[in-house]
């Protein structure tokens, strides 16, 4: 029965190890992406190349695909898996925050890790620039404790938000999903080729 | 070929997503029991643990278990176990433990714990085990030892600890001359919890960040 480290299969450390080996086989698939380069990924921005958002589109259908038949099937018990707290309004402006430093530093979180790995300069620095945001998000924190806690929705996910059966909501996460990787590369035609 | 591919993809995303609306991912309240396991732990009577054993564990300071008292919630007001946390077997599915921590159950006798053992035992929770003789046997042995009025000296140091951990308890040894007193009728109070109990939580775990 999964999730293994719930079931207790295995201890913390084997967890953090588990989590390396995962971690280490995502950063190299994040880097075969191409996501590596800034070039790449900050063309999704100016839609000249939509690799970004197929490459998460298609992650989150996959992995949304595999759990809700795992749960289905018995092995995985989806109540177990852990899920982030919602709050809505500071999210959605950590969001943007998130989404003005993607475009201005040309790497998001996971992605710098890789240019670090791979040796790019502008990945380093980036690194450094997020350490830097961490340390000071921490010092600020009890200053914007308020705002950080504020709209609490608790863990909630869409079928539960919106009352509609699981099923349905991965069938039309689906349809979406193909809809838009029909109008992205509708769009990367309209607007110029792929930057690879 | 790439095309190909992805159009296979599409396909095949879609034909899954179209099969999940019948899909329902969550158990919910049915849990599968396997009745060979259960056999052979009740068997190898590796389900329980005694009271003395309890005893020991608390007094050494030990806190590698969680000690549930499933009674309700004004029985765990009136006395329980120190260490123990009230969790009623209503609210037990959805009491936050672990599958991976060792959890001690009991209640009055001790019905309501196998029933509770079970109910565990079935979600999937590993290290689960019965106090033997439950509360009851809790008081008979540690509280409210029965000790005779002449007692051989080799039975001296035995019995001495049995004071001293029904002193440890707040109890009070019973000193029958060889009639034994049925503890439940002794007119001695239920002594008052002074070890951490529920307001201090055994083992405040840190709050684990998951995700990313």
């Amino acid at each position: 029965m999964a999730p293994f480290y719930k079931y207790g299969l295995f201890n913390d450390e084997v967890s953090l190890i588990v989590a390396f080996i995962i971690g280490i086989g995502f950063g190299f698939f994040l880097e075969r992406a191409g996501f590596g380069s800034a070039r790449k990924l900050v063309a999704q921005f100016y839609l000249t190349d939509m690799a970004v958002f197929k490459v998460m589109f298609s992650a989150i259908v996959t992995a949304m695909l595999g759990v809700f038949y795992l749960g289905w099937m018995g092995i995985l018990d989806l109540s177990l898996v852990y899920l982030t707290p919602t709050y809505l309004i500071p999210q959605i402006f950590g969001g943007l925050l998130l989404g003005a430093g993607f475009v201005i530093g040309g790497y998001c979180p996971g992605t710098s890790v890789v240019a670090m790995a791979t040796g790019k300069l502008d990945g380093i620095v980036y690194i450094m620039g997020v350490i830097a945001g961490v340390f000071t998000f921490g010092e600020l924190y009890p200053l914007i404790q308020n705002f950080a806690q504020s709209t609490p929705m608790g863990k909630i996910t869409l079928p539960q938000y919106m009352n509609m059966d699981y099923g349905i909501v991965v069938f039309i996460v689906v349809v979406i999903a193909i809809v838009g990787f029909i109008a992205a590369s509708w769009i990367e035609k309209r607007v110029g080729g792929a930057t690879s | 070929m790439k095309d190909n591919i992805n159009l296979k993809l599409a396909i095949m995303a879609l034909a899954l997503g179209v099969l999940a609306i019948f899909g329902q991912p969550y158990s919910g309240n049915t849990v599968v029991l396997n009745t060979k396991e259960l056999a052979v732990i009740v068997d190898n009577a590796i389900d329980h643990v005694t009271v003395e054993d309890l005893a020991d564990w608390i007094i050494q300071g030990k806190r590698d278990f969680r000690l549930l008292d499933v009674r309700d919630d004004s029985q765990f007001q009136e006395y329980h176990i120190p260490l123990a946390e009230c969790a009623p077997l209503s609210i037990l599915p959805d009491y936050p433990i672990d599958r991976n921590e060792k959890i001690i159950l009991y209640s009055d006798g001790g019905i309501h714990a196998a029933q509770a053992w079970m109910l565990l035992k079935a979600k999937g929770y590993r290290h689960t085990y019965m106090l033997l003789g439950g509360l009851d046997e809790w008081k008979d042995t540690i509280l409210f030892p029965v000790i005779p009025a002449n007692i051989s000296p080799e039975e001296e140091a035995k019995y001495a600890k049995l004071k001293a951990v029904s002193k440890f308890f707040g109890g009070s040894p019973q000193t029958g001359e060889g009639t034994v007193e049925t503890p439940e009728m002794a007119p001695t109070p239920m002594p008052q919890v002074e070890m951490p109990s529920q307001t201090t939580p055994v083992r405040k775990k840190k709050a684990r960040k998951e995700g990313c």
